[in-house]
């Protein structure tokens, strides 16, 4: 216990301390003590000494009580679209006070200098424990030492309804416990503000037994939705700064290009509009909007660039990744699940399951391109005004590229278009932009990135291919299963305008084990068929493509994107099952039943199976063919854990072998998280994710040649629309008895691909083993 | 000087007569409804309602607009008032059933693309009190110039929205 000057109380480790009296107000007001040398260990990648924006002695503080009995809380996870620091994160914090949902009425998030631990957003839910849980919980113990030594009696006397606490035929409310004091709760963390995990709260205060939960498992409604949809909320597009300059980028024509010479400004027509070189980095502004679109069209248009073709193109790829990629320098890793002698089971196999998956490169695609508002003023500091997964690891990242510290930089967060983990290691594009061209006009700087920008410029999920081999014994069960998988780096966190103009960054992908912008390909698919008796999973990672080859260091940058690497590695091994049980004449979902031993597993296939109407039979269907200009129905499983979360899919097609058109008629999916947090909210997250999803598995592919990317709009690069649909059935599975909340948001959009293709193998007997399957490569495969 | 009838109120405005709609309602009249999504209207996120009808100001010259009716989202609740001859006090604390809906049913996820749903929404049931599923599947992705998108993949929330504004309508509140 720490002893502080004022009276202290122990809060199980962490320290309450408070003044008496204070004139106005008063509150509680739950800051937090860093520990550890972790904080300040210096990293090649991180500056080494930064101070905090938040004095942790003082106000910014995850939880407020005030003496109206409002509360406020704070977390640095940015709100994407999931809702949950609106929703899930109220409710966790009101079960753990045992207040009204209601007395929430503030929360803030995201904003570097109002917020206190960082991360990115993803995870909300923190397997169960997010930080806001394990603060409430800190909170509740220290208001019930107080209400004890207010009321007269012993803590465990004591029982807490709606804010008010009570024993001893006496009760006082929150509100009244704090009035007139300061009192400040200490609570340790530990970890790295600016990386991508940000601080985790230490300890284990005790948690309310989920037996007594009254506020968790409630559809509560999301309140920035009411403020969006009335059009009251500010976005990241709406801030305006006296005196902004508005900007666009003219960037290199090709992504490996330099520049040559800046194309020139008809100072007639645009006679207010600047040109800014740094390096290979052209930027144009202009008082208005309009003024800067035209005047960065006419400069792009003058603009010489040296031509660069260094990539392989999209008709290469696999053969480049295959043949060309140095899969050798990273080390392989292996599952945590392999086990056994797969080789000799697959020497001695009955039956023989051998076969390569492919997965193309995919953006983020924000429905709204990437922009940034950035004030760097004369003394220095900036201020970044954007909407951004994980502002603290920006905020390192300009600090770098700026040549200063951290405290130098303040980003303040705002709604803005989902981009699915783009920026959740610091930047989406454009910010760094905005920093650079504000510092070299001296005022105030909006760049806004243009459709073809975000097509061309920003990152994309990784392409990846896996080999899979599966012996089946006789039985008819699986003795073996061996998957290789093979994805250059998946997270390149350089902010692209730092790159082009020169200036300091972190370093391009390279190999070393202990980052997630490594060339290491770690195993993210948990494998979930437990009897199997032979496993072997490995990863192999290399560069990205382009990357050394390019004279900018660029390439196709990739980054981490909705069920990042999981996606990738669950599509091969669910089509890979699905063509298992189909070479062992079993049905598919019965044959994951039958390799299953966990009960979660073993419920949530029952759900899905129930709840699509599934008919149990092998796969092909009997009537199966793969020719003719009539619609040929199928249906197809899989099956994945991810963030503690179960999650089984049923997708009943139509296939049009002449045209190979799919279309996706019924699409059921099944979710057992353990505690439902918010029906409602988990049930449209999912409904989004399998949207997307069904995008990803028909639809989604970055085109590119030689040189760059040459997808460049929404003809280019086609999402679904509202007919593309199909039914789509939720069914949630609430588990209270697993005792902790898994993720529920992200993950929906990682099960509808290895579904779909194999609906497609059971109306067919054909396989397609690649991602998209667009119609013309499904015609191919119907034709093999 | 072109002048513009938006959310019943004149504007004079300075803006080029070849300026993109949404630069001026965004940037000049400080309206934060239509957002910028793809400058091509390929999207539908910057749409608008001129003379009843759903359109992209991402290319629409702000000349070929001048003295139109544009409303915006922000319009959308005077503009149910209106219709329904709500009183001034009614009206401020009433919005549009088809915003009303959108909350109640929890419709956007990160709601970018929002406001050009709830435009074309508006745009449908004004003129299709009870559209079936297949005509509000028409609404959405053949009737404009190109699909209204949603990259977060709520276009099942979309169509329970509509359902549920046109319930609402229905009942004249």
């Amino acid at each position: 216990m720490v002893t502080m000057s004022e009276k202290t109380a122990s809060v199980l480790g962490p320290t309450l301390s408070r003044r008496q009296f204070v004139k106005a107000g008063g509150a509680l007001v739950v800051g937090f003590k860093l520990i550890g040398p972790a904080l300040l260990k210096a990293d090649s990648a991180k500056p080494a000494t930064f101070k905090n924006s938040l004095d942790p002695t003082l106000g910014s503080s995850w939880v407020e009580i005030h003496p109206d009995n409002t509360i406020l809380i704070r977390t640095g996870k940015s709100d994407f679209g999931q809702g949950s620091t609106f929703t899930a994160y109220r409710q966790i914090v009101a079960e753990e006070l045992s207040a009204p949902f209601e007395a929430i009425t503030t929360v803030i998030s995201g904003d570097t200098d109002r917020t206190p631990d960082g991360s990115g957003a993803f995870d909300f839910l923190g397997h169960g424990t997010p930080n806001i849980r394990k603060a409430a919980a800190y909170t509740y113990q220290a208001l019930l030492d107080l209400a004890s030594e207010k009321l007269g009696v012993p803590k465990d006397k004591l029982s807490v309804k709606d804010g008010i606490v009570s024993g001893g035929g006496k009760s006082i409310s929150y509100g009244d416990l704090v009035k007139n004091q300061q009192l400040k709760l200490t609570i340790p963390v530990k970890g790295d503000l600016t990386s991508i995990g940000g601080l985790d709260i230490e300890g284990n205060p005790p948690m309310k037994p989920v037996s007594e939960y009254t506020i968790i498992g409630k559809s509560f409604k999301n309140s920035i939705i009411t403020s969006k949809v009335g059009a009251k909320e500010t976005w990241a597009t709406d801030v305006r700064l006296p005196g902004m300059l508005h900007a666009r980028v003219v960037h290199p024509k090709t992504l490996g290009s330099t520049l040559v010479s800046a194309g020139s400004l008809d100072k007639t027509k645009f006679p207010n509009s600047q040109v800014i070189v740094k390096g290979n980095l052209v930027g144009v502004v202009a008082p208005t909007e309009w003024e800067a679109i035209q005047a960065a069209d006419q400069v792009a248009s003058g603009t010489k660039w040296t031509e660069w073709k260094g990539l392989p193109g999209n008709a290469k790829l696999y053969q480049h990744l295959r043949e060309e990629s140095d899969w050798t320098s990273a080390p392989v890793q292996k599952s945590k699940g392999s086990k056994g002698d797969v080789g000799s089971a697959l020497e001695s196999a009955h039956k023989k399951h051998s076969a390569t998956y492919q997965l193309s490169y995919m953006k983020h695609a924000p429905i709204g391109p990437t922009m940034a508002v950035a004030d760097v003023k004369p003394d220095g500091t900036v201020h970044i005004y954007t909407h951004n997964q994980n502002p603290q690891a920006l905020r390192g990242e300009i600090a770098m590229m700026l040549r200063t510290t951290p405290d130098h930089v303040v980003v303040h967060s705002y709604p803005g278009p989902g981009h699915y983990g783009r920026s959740n290691g610091g930047n989406a594009g454009a910010e760094d932009e905005a920093v650079l061209l504000s510092q070299a006009v001296g005022k105030p700087v909006r760049v806004q990135w243009m459709r073809a920008d975000d097509m061309q410029w920003s990152t994309q999920a990784a392409a990846a291919f896996s080999d899979v081999q599966i012996a089946i014994d006789e039985k008819g069960k699986m003795a073996a299963y061996q998957i290789d998988h093979y994805m250059p780096a998946m997270q390149d966190d350089r902010p692209v305008g730092a790159v082009l103009a020169g200036l300091p960054t972190m370093p391009a992908p390279q190999v070393h084990s202990d980052s997630v912008t490594s060339t290491v390909n770690g195993i993210e698919d948990d494998w979930i068929y437990a009897p199997v008796p032979n496993v072997m999973e490995r990863g192999h990672g290399t560069f990205q493509v382009g990357q050394k080859a390019s004279p900018l260091a660029v390439g196709l940058r990739d980054h981490s994107m909705r069920t990042p690497g999981q996606f990738q590695q669950n599509y091969p091994r669910e089509l890979a099952i699905n063509e298992a049980a189909a070479l062992a004449g079993a049905d598919a979902l019965q044959f994951r039943i039958d390799h299953a031993s966990e009960e979660r597993i073993i419920n949530v296939l029952k759900a899905v199976r129930d709840a699509s109407g599934w008919d149990t039979r092998p796969s092909p269907r009997s009537d199966a063919a793969s020719t003719g200009s009539t619609p040929l129905r199928g249906r197809g499983v899989s099956l994945m854990l991810r963030s503690g979360t179960y999650w089984a899919c049923v997708c009943q097609i139509a296939v049009t072998p002449s045209t190979g058109a799919i279309r996706v008629e019924k699409y059921t999916i099944a979710v057992d998280p353990g505690i439902v947090v918010n029906p409602m909210q988990l049930k449209r997250n999912v409904e989004g994710g399998a949207v997307m999803g069904i995008s990803h598995a028909l639809f989604e592919e970055v085109m590119f040649d030689e040189s760059g990317i040459t997808t460049a709009d929404w003809n280019s690069y086609p999402i679904p629309t509202m007919a593309d649909i199909p039914e789509i059935k939720v069914v949630l599975l609430h588990n209270p008895k697993v005792g902790a909340y898994g993720g529920g948001s992200e993950a929906a959009n990682a099960l509808a691909a290895p579904a779909i293709a194999a609906a497609l193998q059971d109306a067919t007997g054909k396989v397609i083993r690649r991602l998209p399957m667009k119609p013309a490569y499904v015609q191919a495969a119907l034709k093999s | 000087m072109v002048t513009l009838n938006v959310n019943g109120v004149r504007h004079e405005v300075s803006a080029p007569d070849d300026t993109p709609l949404l630069y001026v309602l965004r940037n000049d009249l400080e309206l934060i409804g239509p957002q910028f999504g793809c400058g091509l209207a390929q999207c539908g996120a910057c749409s608008v309602l001129v003379d009843g009808k759903e359109v992209r100001t991402c290319v629409t010259p702000v000349a070929s607009v001048a003295n139109q009716e544009i409303i915006t989202l922000e319009g959308l609740p005077a503009r149910w008032a209106k219709q329904k001859g709500l009183s001034a006090d009614e009206a401020k604390s009433t919005l549009h059933p088809v915003q009303q809906a959108w909350i109640e049913e929890q419709t956007p996820q990160c709601g970018f693309c929002q406001n050009g749903m709830m435009i074309k929404a508006t745009e449908l049931l004004e003129s299709n009190p009870q559209p079936t599923l297949a005509q509000i599947k028409e609404a959405f992705t053949t009737s404009g110039v190109s699909p209204n998108l949603c990259r977060c993949g709520t276009y099942v929330a979309i169509i329970e929205a509509v359902q549920h504004a046109a319930t609402i309508m229905a009942k004249g509140r």
